[in-house]
């Protein structure tokens, strides 16, 4: 007798909940790019930036060495990254073993705290300066100090406004993400190719740190603490269930992998690594925080971001992954958005040809995983196809598409 | 459904309304999920948060707001604009008979806060920015921001 409730087609079903998880991304990767445009509009393709971090500490980039000089040096940082990595990761999965999880959530909270508010501050300034903004200092620290402290509660609450912590992880993945554009260029590449390869070893492997973190969470019936981007979960029309969201759970017994997110958890090497650098180890702090919250999986991954001009090495543990929430929702671990960004901001820092053909690589990749995810119901690594497809549409750009295009606009084929 | 069954053709009429209501009720799949349309189709308030169904429900909204409402006070205006953004739904029908009267002060309580601290710290920021050095004169290169970082050296860790 109840009214047949029009049936709901595919594209509102599935079209939506890809939908909401395709934009916070590409809302993401386009402020980096607008960040990369404004702030490194300078100085376009120099490699030699004298920061410092985990990511360089074997080999600092130098644009006067050969090519082969600088694919040594830059497999050398991206050995060195992956396994620091690896090595945080691992510690993250014995913590949270032993049940330190109040620690590991604390330690969210602080990563966020530093990423919101140092690099977020530096940023600001830095676009401040840029624009000569005339804003007094006391408007900039009442404003800064505001928007780190609801950043901070939205990451470590559990019940806050959807929008304002979704709006806050897109913050904090690109504040992240800007500042590994600035690391080298071929040790940026080189990096992404690494970490892609650790992410699918490190959930698909049955050793890796990231599966195990997973199991332990199935297990346990707990979440992880680690920053994830959870999109809202698509409500069906459903009568008699009054308000009550669907649930879609994709649980395939105990002990088995489940649907959802994969938590990365990037710890902060620098808080594992760093030695006694007074000043800039908050900054390193921050770097680490970021591991936290950028799971680069569906999960959470945290990223932590050395930003010292010291050799303070800091290490990122990033955890990749894609699953299902309990809701049913589509989580995304903040890692993804990082490193998808950061292949997008380093494409927009050779010309925005590349920043569309990466764009479109990477959104193609996301879309493939996520068939990959209904199709499997496994906690997925969202990093190696996209970053792979990305790599590819990069260096076909640079090399093909550029050299043709270009052609064609001076002989007024094509503009 | 018992009185459908117990007068089956006297209630044919009536079913289709009584087997509306419970429909009505489900919330509408908005891509933004905003269940102030299905509010508006209700005419009641049902759920206190914007998230609707995933966020907090009745009970457990009372100490998260004054909870918000007190952490405000630590100069963070911000905050109060988060709950108020949050409980959007109670502050639009604030004479519902769902939502708690305290809850209700919380929330205008947080809304008055949070429009009178913007109002003078813009009105701050404004005067700095647009009056300049003319209304300010020399203290006016101190107080700017971008002087006080190249002072300072606060660019200086990337």
């Amino acid at each position: 007798m109840e009214e047949n409730p029009r049936p709901r087609t595919i594209l509102e079903t599935c079209g939506e909940e890809i939908i909401r998880i395709v934009t916070p991304v590409s809302i993401c990767m386009l402020s980096v790019v607008i960040l990369v445009s404004i702030l490194n509009g300078g100085s376009s393709s120099s490699g030699d930036l004298p920061i410092s971090s985990m990511a360089t500490i074997a080999y600092t980039e130098n644009s006067s060495d050969s090519i082969w000089d600088k694919l040594k040096g830059a497999l050398l940082n991206s050995l060195v990254f992956v396994a620091v990595v690896t090595a945080v990761t691992f510690l993250l999965v014995l913590l949270f073993y032993l049940g330190c999880t109040k620690f590991l959530k604390y330690y969210m909270g602080f990563s966020a705290f530093l990423v919101l508010g140092f690099m977020g501050g530096e940023i600001s300034l830095l676009l401040i300066q840029s624009f000569s903004f005339p804003v007094d200092c006391i408007t900039f620290a009442i404003v800064l100090f505001n928007f780190t402290v609801v950043g901070v509660l939205a990451v470590f609450m559990s019940k806050m406004a959807l929008f304002v912590t979704q709006a806050y992880l897109v913050v904090i993945g690109v504040l992240v993400a800007y500042w590994f554009t600035l690391l080298p260029e071929w040790t940026t590449w080189v990096l992404l190719v690494a970490m892609a390869l650790y992410d699918l070893a490190a959930v698909l492997l049955p050793g890796g740190p990231l599966r195990l973190l997973v199991e332990l969470a199935m297990s346990r019936e707990e979440d992880i603490p680690a920053l994830v981007y959870e999109a809202r979960p698509v409500i069906n029309d459903s009568g008699p269930s009054g308000g009550a969201v669907q649930r879609r759970v994709w649980r395939e017994g105990r002990g088995r992998p489940v649907m959802n997110e994969n938590e990365g958890i990037r710890s902060n090497t620098r808080t594992v690594l760093a030695s006694g650098e007074n000043e800039r180890d908050y900054v390193n702090a921050e770097e680490g925080r970021a591991d936290e919250l950028a799971v680069p999986l569906i999960q959470h991954v945290n990223i932590r971001m050395n930003s010292t001009e010291d050799n303070v090495p800091s290490d990122d543990l990033v955890l990749e992954g894609i699953g299902l929430g309990s809701s049913g929702a589509i989580k995304l671990g903040l890692g993804d958005f990082i490193f998808y960004s950061v292949l997008v901001g380093r494409a927009a820092m050779y010309d925005y040809m590349t920043v569309y053909a990466c764009y479109l690589a990477i959104i193609a990749g996301l879309g493939i995983t996520l068939m990959l995810l209904a199709f499997y119901r496994k906690a997925l690594p969202a990093l190696p196809v996209s970053i792979l497809l990305g790599v590819l549409f990069y260096l076909l750009t640079r090399l093909l598409l550029e050299v043709f295009v270009v052609q064609c606009s001076m002989n007024l084929l094509m503009f | 459904m018992d009185d459908d069954s117990r007068n089956p053709p006297a209630d044919s009429y009536t079913n289709p309304t009584a087997a509306a209501a419970p429909t009505s009720i489900r919330p509408t799949t908005t891509t933004t999920e905003d269940t102030s349309s299905s509010r508006r189709r209700l005419g009641r308030a049902e759920w206190p948060t914007i998230d609707g169904p995933l966020g907090l429900s009745h009970e457990d909204s009372l100490p998260y707001a004054q909870r918000f409402f007190k952490l405000g006070f630590l100069c963070l205006p911000f905050l109060w604009a988060v709950n108020c953004f949050y409980f959007w739904p109670v502050l639009r029908h604030p004479n519902s008979h769902h939502s708690h009267p305290d809850l209700r002060r919380y929330l205008f309580g947080s809304a008055i806060g949070f429009l009178l601290f913007t109002a003078i710290l813009s009105s701050w920021a404004l005067t700095f920015g647009i009056g300049g050095e003319r209304l300010f004169g020399h203290v006016w290169q101190e107080l700017v921001m971008y002087n006080v970082a190249d002072k300072y050296g606060l660019t200086g860790w990337m």
